[in-house]
Formats: C-alpha cells, sequence, structure tokens
C-alpha cells in the first residue's frame, strides 16, 4: 500500500518508495507509446507532480501540474454546487492544435495526458482507462520496509537546511 | 507533503493566507524577484484585469540536495476577497503550513479576524485546527501611518502564540524571515512524524 497517513494535526502524508515509482514511470511509458500524446503527467491532488513521461522539456510540468489540480479541485467544488454528489471524473479541455484530457486516479492522484488534435479521443478514453487501473495496482503495492524506516529527515537536517535558506536568502 | 523515495524528494507545500489587498502576491513576487534563478521556478499569477489575484500564485523553490534529500517548496496564495471562498479553500489541500499574512491597519482589523476565522473553518474540513498547525503571523504594511501597534494585532490575532513578524512586503522587509521561520516549523513537523 503507499503510504497515506491521515494523522491527527497533520498533513495527508503521500509517500512513495522506489518499486511504486518504477511502476508509475512504467504505466506512464506504455500510456505515452500506445496514444502518442506529447505529454503525460501523473501528480498528486496537492499538486505536486510524481511523474512525467513525454515530449515535456519545453512544457513547465511543475506548474501545469498545480493549475491541473487546481481545476480538479475547483470542478469538484462546482459538482457540488450543480448537485452531483460525486466528484467529475475526467475534465477535458479542447484546443486547435492540443487537446489535454485530466482524469483522476483514486481520490489522491491524477492523470494529466497532453494530445494533438490529430489523435481521436475515443483512443485516449480507452488506453488511459487501462493505465488507471495499473497506476492504481502500483500504489497499492506493499511498501518496502526498510525504506521506510530510515530516518529520512533528522536534527542535522533541519540545521543544514536552515544554512541552505540562509544562503539563498541573502 | 509528498515524498518520492526513488528519487530522494520531499514536497512540501506551503499557503500564503490573509484578507484582501493584505500582501500575499506581493510577498511572493518579493521572493521571486530576490532568489537565484537556479532556486526557483516560473512565478504564476491568476489574476483578474484589475490585478487582484483571482484563483492562486504559485511558485516553487528549491535549495538544491540537503543530506542528499532534495527539499522543495511549493508556495501557494488564495485570493483575499470574500467572494473567493471556494477558491481559498481548494487551495488547502494538502497544505503543510501557512503564513497568515494580516493587515496593519486598523480599519482592516474585522478583515483579519474574519479571515482568520474562514482559515480555520477550511483547516478544520482538512482535518487540522490552527491550534496544532505548523503556521506564522505576519504582520504588514507596517510603513504606513497610524497602523495598529503590534501588542494589540497580538492580542487579536494571534491567540494560540505563533512565531510572528513584521514587514513590509514590498520593500522585502520580514519576507524571507517569515518564508524561513514557516519552513522551519513545517520541516520540524515532518522530523517528528517521519
Amino acid at each position: 500500500m503507499v503510504q497515506k497517513r491521515k494523522l491527527k494535526d497533520w498533513s495527508r502524508q503521500v509517500i512513495l518508495n522506489g518499486n511504486q515509482y518504477e511502476a508509475i514511470t512504467k504505466v506512464l511509458s506504455e500510456l505515452a507509446t500506445k496514444t502518442k500524446a506529447s505529454a503525460i503527467l501523473f501528480a498528486d491532488m496537492s499538486g505536486q507532480l510524481i511523474s512525467q513521461r513525454g515530449n515535456t522539456e519545453d512544457m513547465n510540468t511543475t506548474v501545469l501540474s498545480a493549475l491541473a489540480a487546481s481545476d480538479f479541485a475547483a470542478t469538484s467544488e462546482m459538482a457540488k454546487l450543480v448537485g452531483e454528489e460525486a466528484k467529475f471524473k475526467l475534465l477535458f479541455h479542447e484546443g486547435e492544435k492540443r487537446n489535454v484530457y485530466l482524469s483522476n486516479v483514486g481520490d489522491n492522484f491524477f492523470l494529466v495526458v497532453v494530445f494533438d488534435v490529430s489523435v481521436t479521443l475515443g483512443l485516449i478514453r480507452i488506453y488511459t482507462k487501462k493505465a488507471i487501473e495499473d497506476l492504481l495496482q502500483a500504489l497499492k503495492e506493499t511498501a518496502d520496509e526498510s525504506e521506510s524506516k530510515e530516518k529520512m529527515i533528522d536534527s542535522d537536517f533541519s540545521s543544514l537546511l536552515g544554512d541552505a535558506l540562509d544562503d539563498a536568502f541573502k | 507533503m509528498f515524498i518520492n523515495w526513488a528519487l530522494q524528494e520531499i514536497n512540501l507545500k506551503i499557503v500564503y493566507y490573509g484578507p484582501g489587498m493584505s500582501g500575499k502576491t506581493t510577498n511572493l513576487e518579493y521572493i521571486h524577484s530576490k532568489l537565484d534563478p537556479s532556486l526557483k521556478g516560473e512565478l504564476v499569477s491568476l489574476k483578474t484585469k484589475e490585478d487582484r489575484t483571482i484563483f492562486f500564485d504559485f511558485m516553487q523553490i528549491e535549495v538544491g540536495r540537503i543530506k542528499g534529500k532534495k527539499p522543495k517548496f511549493n508556495l501557494y496564495t488564495v485570493p483575499g476577497q470574500v467572494y473567493y471562498a471556494s477558491s481559498r479553500k481548494v487551495i488547502l489541500n494538502g497544505v503543510d503550513g501557512i503564513v497568515f499574512v494580516a493587515d496593519s491597519q486598523p480599519h482592516r482589523m474585522e478583515a483579519n479576524i474574519e479571515t482568520l476565522l474562514d482559515l480555520e473553518e477550511n483547516l478544520k474540513q482538512e482535518g487540522h485546527s490552527l491550534e496544532n498547525f505548523p503556521w506564522v503571523v505576519q504582520y504588514n504594511k507596517r510603513d504606513l501611518p497610524g497602523v495598529e501597534p503590534v501588542e494589540a494585532l497580538q492580542r487579536r490575532l494571534n491567540f494560540f502564540n505563533v512565531p510572528y513578524f513584521e514587514a513590509v512586503a514590498v520593500r522585502g522587509d520580514g519576507v524571507f524571515d517569515t518564508l524561513k521561520a514557516v519552513i522551519n516549523l513545517v520541516v520540524r513537523r515532518v522530523q517528528d512524524q517521519l
């Protein structure tokens, strides 16, 4: 299982291990090959980019993830206002050259597929649906215990980070 | 918070919250203007044509690797105006730390209080409470004539006694101190939790 804890007085934590990350990236690569999508992003609902595939060099994918997450959040509020009890599952933005297909992956993640208008929406839908199933499977994989036990942040880290921030903020 | 073990990345989300025109966007603009390009991403602002934030501002900052780990801070602002309440709520999704930017002018005191209550209400829906959440207060616009004394602001707004900073965000006074303090609180909390 992806470690997802809702601790008392603390934010939702999402922790992915190496195997999960690899599995996720593999799913994205397959989806990119099959759909010939320009770019594919997998991100968490708070807007943090997890993995990406395709021609993303000229694309600011960090910002794209943040905007896409807000897009999702805004439409789920819209859903409530119009009396839709569940969240909208997918969003589609149609352009003249490019389209964007956004789909949620469980409650906490989403997938962004950017593709040329020459690619049919039906094709994107079919392969994205399969990819979502595979991603949900990858997220379920058991976390490697040794990794989660490693101390990610210690007091040394905090003081070094403090120094790095002082340098950055000079 | 999002941790990617494969890439040794720690992503943290910090949200600047406060009433309309208190200087949330100005804080981010100052940070963006001063940081070395290698440490920052693009500053994206979703504004109305009157230059008011309609949805949010966003930028990511990095400070390189620390003990092999790569911390990334995602900074967001919320729109302060009352009628963008739903936008404020959605930006808080997955938040790790908050900077409350208060306007020091006496006629904005009620707006400060109202926004703080709105923040508490929205945090509750995320399962948090200001009482136990990493947050700091920034008293902005200290250069304006006739501002409230800090003691008065403290009494009315800082009821959980969190770290506070006086600021003139347009000049950058107090901006980095505020950011550093909230990062410090967030990281300390992560350290306790992991």
